[in-house]
């Protein structure tokens, strides 16, 4: 019996290992990887956006010019995952950012992101002001 | 051959005021040297070459110019990157400028950057301050109305600036606005150029750029992101530090 439990201890440790080792990965891959910030299929833009963490909550700001913020959705898509999106004020041509031999238009900016620490998602407090977007999430600290 | 070469396209006058606006903190910098290049209505006099520069070249209407580049009319220069510059060329990428505008005879040297503002979101009022290369600069440019930046840590090509004018006796700036450390901050940008408009006189239209803001935000994301990638290389956020003061 006790030897089962110690077998089940190490394997649930290799699991903990591997799944931190593949969200530690997953975000040197988002942060490193050389890709357009945009999407020409969806039509999207991928927004600048940093995190903070602090004792008591994790703090993300993304700057979204030029949108509309009644438009704005920030949602949880698991317990450590957040997709956020907003429709702009206007489509937006590679033409006008000075760009000829792209062809295409956007409309949103869309991203989803993993937040690296155990937080309560269900007491997200967000604000918007002048199109930057302020995001809360309080920590969820282990017993 | 020297390592860095400015390679001249025009007569260069002298007596001028040099500016320089790289990326940066919020890329208040290059901001604020774009606007001044189209409402002062600037043209390319000289630009950088060197193969220790990364290779990469900005095409203008078809044709291929220098990622470093300086502008010019008779009373102005302003030296502008649209690349971010890694930490081992800011060295020697400045000192061929500054060794350059020297030998221009130019009369100041003013380099135009933010410092990070913790919660800028919430601010409602950015201040400007300077550094300057000699105490009787930092004297006339708070007789003008700017608030010297006393104490504290400065990190970047514009720290470079001021060091190399001090060593060579040139009357160098440095001014600084408040900004987000890493989003492009047009508002920022307009209150450096408010500052520059205190300590030279030129008189420059702000209202294009406060116009543009958002539109400036969306374009300048990729510049934004490369820039992140270099300030974190050469430990810009050491400008939040307190500096232990040894006398």
């Amino acid at each position: 019996m006790a030897i089962a439990r110690r077998r089940r201890g190490i394997s649930d440790m290799l699991d903990d290992y591997f799944r931190d080792l593949e969200r530690e990965l997953e975000g040197w891959r988002e942060a490193f990887a050389e890709r357009p910030s945009w999407n020409l299929k969806a039509g999207t833009m991928e927004p600048l956006r940093d995190m903070r963490i602090t004792p008591t909550e994790v703090v993300m700001t993304v700057d979204l010019p030029l949108t509309n913020p009644r438009t704005m959705q920030v949602k949880p898509s698991d317990e450590n995952m957040l997709e956020i999106s907003a429709e702009m004020k206007r489509k937006v041509k590679f033409k006008e950012m000075g760009i000829t031999h792209q062809k295409g238009e956007f409309q949103r900016f869309h991203f989803h992101t993993r937040v690296p620490v155990p937080v309560k998602m269900d007491e997200m407090k967000i604000k918007f002001k002048k199109g930057m977007l302020e995001i809360h999430l309080p920590r969820k600290h282990r017993q | 051959m020297s390592e860095i070469r400015i390679v001249e396209k025009q007569q260069i006058p002298s007596g001028t005021t040099m500016l320089f606006g790289f990326p940066d903190v919020g890329l208040v910098g290059v901001i604020a040297a774009s606007h001044l290049i189209d409402e002062l209505g600037l043209n390319e006099v000289a630009y950088v070459d060197s193969r220790l520069l990364p290779p990469v070249i900005v095409l203008h209407e078809g044709v291929p110019h220098s990622s470093m580049r300086i502008f010019g009319s008779d009373k102005v220069l302003l030296a502008v990157s649209e690349i971010p510059l890694s930490p081992e060329l800011i060295y020697p990428v400045m000192d061929a400028l500054i060794d350059w505008g020297k030998s221009k005879k130019v009369e100041m040297l003013i380099s135009l950057s933010g410092i990070p503002m913790e919660d800028r979101q919430d601010a409602t009022e950015l201040k400007v301050f300077a550094a300057s290369s000699t105490a009787e600069t930092l004297k006339m440019v708070q007789d003008k109305g700017v608030e010297p930046m006393m104490e504290g840590f400065m990190v970047g090509p514009q720290a470079v600036m001021l060091m190399r004018s001090a060593q060579l006796g040139l009357p160098a700036i440095t001014l600084v606005a408040q900004c987000f450390y890493n989003y492009p901050d047009p508002e920022a940008a307009v209150e450096v150029l408010k500052g520059l408009v205190k300590v030279t006189g030129l008189k420059v239209d702000m209202a294009k750029l406060l116009a543009k803001g958002e539109e400036i935000r969306l374009k300048a994301r990729d510049v934004m992101k490369r820039t992140q990638e270099e300030m974190s290389k050469m430990k810009k956020g050491q400008e939040f530090d307190i500096p232990v003061y040894v006398s």
